[in-house]
């Protein structure tokens, strides 16, 4: 006989069970693995951003491919599968139920594992959406959405099988997750396949960039903080064996960041229509953002009130901690960025790196580290091979991160001064470019360092682990024994949010009105775009060859260097050019806007050099722009245009809006070989063969020289 | 970018009724949870994590799920 959670006595059914710790090792493993391979391609790309020669000159070892690898391993294979072995682990505990099914628990960890794998062959080779961390193609995202539907099942349906009335904090954190990756996923990812390995973006413009970072916002939101919030309220108290210090502030934490979050803050009231008083009240919510951010990181450091001697020896309490206080850093910093002015200076600069990296490393890595010291030794049932590696690991990866946040932040405020600095006449001080980007590269340096160490620090805990599992004793599952759900553990007189706590799928419900919610505040102006942005007639569709030359421009991730936005601020127009419309964008399927410039805005570049100088600086961009750290893109020179694929490419785009002629698709290939060979013989006037009328390079020039050249045509006074 | 095309959208009604229905869901689940009475039951709903179910240790006799 026990006692229920209102202190009375039990007299239901004892039912035994075993937990399913055999899926959990194996989601373990999986992060330890993917993990180093995250931190090794994220540290080679901060060598190729300090040196164009760690690009290698091969087409997959190069930025723009391997940076979304990087980042989709460490935000889907690293920390993904680190959220499944402790949502796994924390999920069956808390309901005192085994997973609802082993297989399918095994088909998720398998099927998780070959997303990744198609991922990691996919993305080098320039199969990519183009939407940043979204970058994987069509038959990946239905992978994904139905791998995340078996999760669902195996996650609710131990629900219902649980053992525990009431739903503790953790697992709304883990329902609030699961249902809104979903949301995310299915309505970033719409999109019609052109073949196999491509598709275009069913939005187009402002509408794509507006779903585009709602969902962007959001993955960050709902896929590195809500799991990792839950995680922590369950592995926090149980390593240091205290109850969490205030469950009512995680109440409130947690409804807080359903609501507001998703909503990204109030502080897309600023830019409407609202009456000031409104706009008064959403600032007000949105400084509020930081409360509900700091009630968790204070819940979860004052949860360690008692045992901070033991934050000193164990590793698990020790990482722990040091997650806590990066997350109320990042959670600090993130809402001080969105604001306006704030914005205005660390946009495209290396400060936003930085501050996703305080999150990642900071947050993600320490957290999942302090839950693998404590996972490992028990899963394996053994003591952990090394506390003083492990405590070396800490100071490796704290000190590689400190590094890597003050190099960015000296980065991006020292370019962002330099792009603006204007003289009293009205002239930029520092009108090359690359002038800016020689001055911050021993920055670069120091990143790559900082990131090297964190590395370092990684390969020392996998050692840790190794010689740990090694010693590990294989011992027979454990059988428990739980009061079944039964009426006897009915509170009767609870109150309504008591009772709802008891309803998984009403509660459920509850939290997916509270995300769609927050959702159609950005959903429904994207939606009603068509009605706001007033097209303009100088703005014309692509040709086929320029259509062709954009997806090279997509494959090869220029726009994760280059930005197409001129945003209204003088500087940047005296700089680039005339401001950015929205009627520009109209048929940019997907938008191009980019979020970082590590080169020069394209927005205006049509027309702004002669052919040659842009063969030149594909060829070798330093034949140009001496200093320039832009890879050379030599493959472009060799690899042929395949015209066989334009006239489906047109078709797809005119199902999508873009008014392309049945004429125009007849003749797309004889247009684009027409358009190719002009091309050819300017640049054969320099002594280039006629040949390369056939390679991509032309078209990707045909691309670059076309963008911004409508828009810029019109004159300033319409 | 973003925000300058959002400038345009003549929808105040929107952002206005999420304001309003986030300000008073905030200080209905606040009230809610503060409210002294359900102390108890909080601190013993903290503690689900720490309460781990008996270990049986002879053989199964029941169903194991």
């Amino acid at each position: 006989m026990s006692a229920s959670l209102d202190g009375k006595p039990r007299n239901g059914r004892l039912e035994s069970f075993t937990y399913d710790d055999g899926i959990v090792k194996l989601f373990v493993i999986a992060t330890l693995i993917w993990g180093v391979v995250a931190l090794f391609l994220g540290v080679t790309i901060a060598f190729q951003m300090a040196d164009w020669h760690v690009n290698l000159g091969l087409p997959w070892t190069t930025f723009g491919r391997l940076r979304p690898l990087h980042t989709n391993a460490a935000i889907f294979a690293f920390c993904g599968n680190a959220i499944f072995a402790g949502i796994y682990y924390s999920h069956q505990r808390l309901l005192k139920a085994r997973l609802f099914s082993d297989t399918l628990s095994k088909i998720h960890f398998w099927g998780w594992q070959l997303i990744i794998v198609s991922a990691a062959l996919t993305l080098p080779f320039g199969i990519t959406t183009g939407k940043e961390y979204a970058e994987l193609e069509w038959p990946i995202d239905i992978a994904i959405t139905l791998i995340w539907v078996v999760f669902a099942v195996n996650f609710f349906g131990t629900i219902i099988r649980r053992r525990e009335r009431h739903i503790y904090v953790a697992i709304w954190f883990y329902i609030a997750t699961i249902l809104t990756v979903a949301v995310l996923h299915i309505v970033n990812s719409l999109e019609i396949p052109v073949t196999l390995t491509k598709s275009y973006s069913l939005y187009a413009g402002v509408q794509d960039a507006l779903v585009q970072w709602w969902y962007g916002h959001n993955a960050v939101a709902f896929f590195l903080t809500t799991p990792f919030l839950g995680l922590m309220y369950y592995f926090v108290p149980k390593a240091a064996n205290r109850p969490v210090y205030s469950y009512r502030l995680s109440i409130i934490h947690f409804w807080s960041l359903v609501f507001i979050y998703i909503w990204a803050g109030p502080h897309h009231l600023l830019y409407t229509t609202l009456p000031e008083w409104a706009q008064t009240l959403g600032m007000v919510f949105s400084v509020m953002l930081w409360m509900p951010s700091w009630g968790g990181m204070i819940n979860g450091l004052m949860t360690l009130r008692g045992v901070w001697d033991k934050v000193r020896t164990e590793p698990s309490l020790r990482f722990m901690a040091a997650a806590l206080t990066f997350y109320g850093m990042s959670t600090f910093e993130g809402p001080l960025l969105s604001i306006k002015s704030v914005n205005a200076i660390a946009h495209f600069t290396d400060w936003i790196p930085g501050h996703v990296h305080s999150g990642t490393i900071g947050w993600n890595y320490m957290l999942i580290a302090g839950i693998l010291f404590f996972l490992v030794p028990k899963l394996w049932n053994t003591e952990l091979y090394s506390k003083k590696l492990a405590h070396q690991q800490f100071w490796f990866v704290t000190i590689g991160l400190v590094l890597y946040i003050i190099s960015m932040w000296v980065a991006g405020i020292t370019q962002s001064m330099m792009w603006r600095a204007m003289d009293d006449a009205g002239n930029l001080i520092y009108p090359n470019f690359v002038e800016t980007v020689i001055k911050i590269t021993p920055m670069y340096w120091i990143r790559a360092i900082g990131g090297t160490l964190v590395l370092t620090s990684f390969i020392m805990m996998m050692y840790n682990f190794w010689k740990t599992i090694k010693n590990g004793k294989k011992e027979a599952p454990v059988v428990y024994e739980a009061y079944a759900l039964d009426s006897s553990s009915i509170e009767h007189d609870a109150s309504a949010h008591r009772k709802l706590e008891g309803w998984p799928m009403i509660f459920s419900v509850l939290s997916l009105i509270a995300i769609l919610v927050g959702s159609a505040i950005e959903i429904i102006p994207s939606l009603m775009a068509d009605k706001y942005v007033v097209k303009i007639d100088a703005i014309k569709p692509y040709t086929a060859l320029e259509l062709y030359g954009r997806d090279v421009y997509i494959k090869e991730g220029c726009y994760l260097c280059h930005s197409q936005t001129v945003r209204p601020m003088a500087h940047e127009a005296v700089r680039y050019g005339k401001v950015s419309n929205a009627a520009e964008f109209v048929y940019d399927h997907p938008f191009q806007w980019g979020s970082k410039r590590t080169g020069p805005d394209l927005a205006r570049v049509g027309g702004k050099y002669p052919n040659m100088w842009h063969y030149k600086h594909f060829f070798d961009p330093r034949e140009v722009t001496a200093g320039s750290l832009m890879p050379q893109y030599r493959w472009l020179f060799d690899s042929k245009i395949d015209y066989k694929t334009l006239p489906k490419k047109l078709e797809v785009m005119r199902k999508l809006g873009v008014p392309y002629s049945q004429e125009e698709i007849d003749n797309s290939v004889a247009d684009a070989r027409a358009q190719a060979k002009m091309i050819a013989e300017d640049l054969a006037q320099s002594g280039v063969p006629m040949k390369i009328a056939e390679m991509d390079v032309v078209a990707l020039i045909a691309y670059i020289q076309r963008i911004g050249v409508d828009y810029g045509s019109i004159p300033e006074e319409e | 970018m973003k925000q300058e095309v959002l400038k345009h959208f003549d929808v105040p009604w929107l952002p206005l009724t999420a304001l309003v229905l986030f300000v008073v869901c905030f200080a209905a689940y606040t009230y809610w949870t503060y409210r002294k009475a359900n102390r108890p039951h909080f601190e013993s709903v903290s503690r689900i994590p720490l309460e781990d179910p008996s270990i049986k240790t002879n053989d199964l006799q029941g169903k194991i799920s």
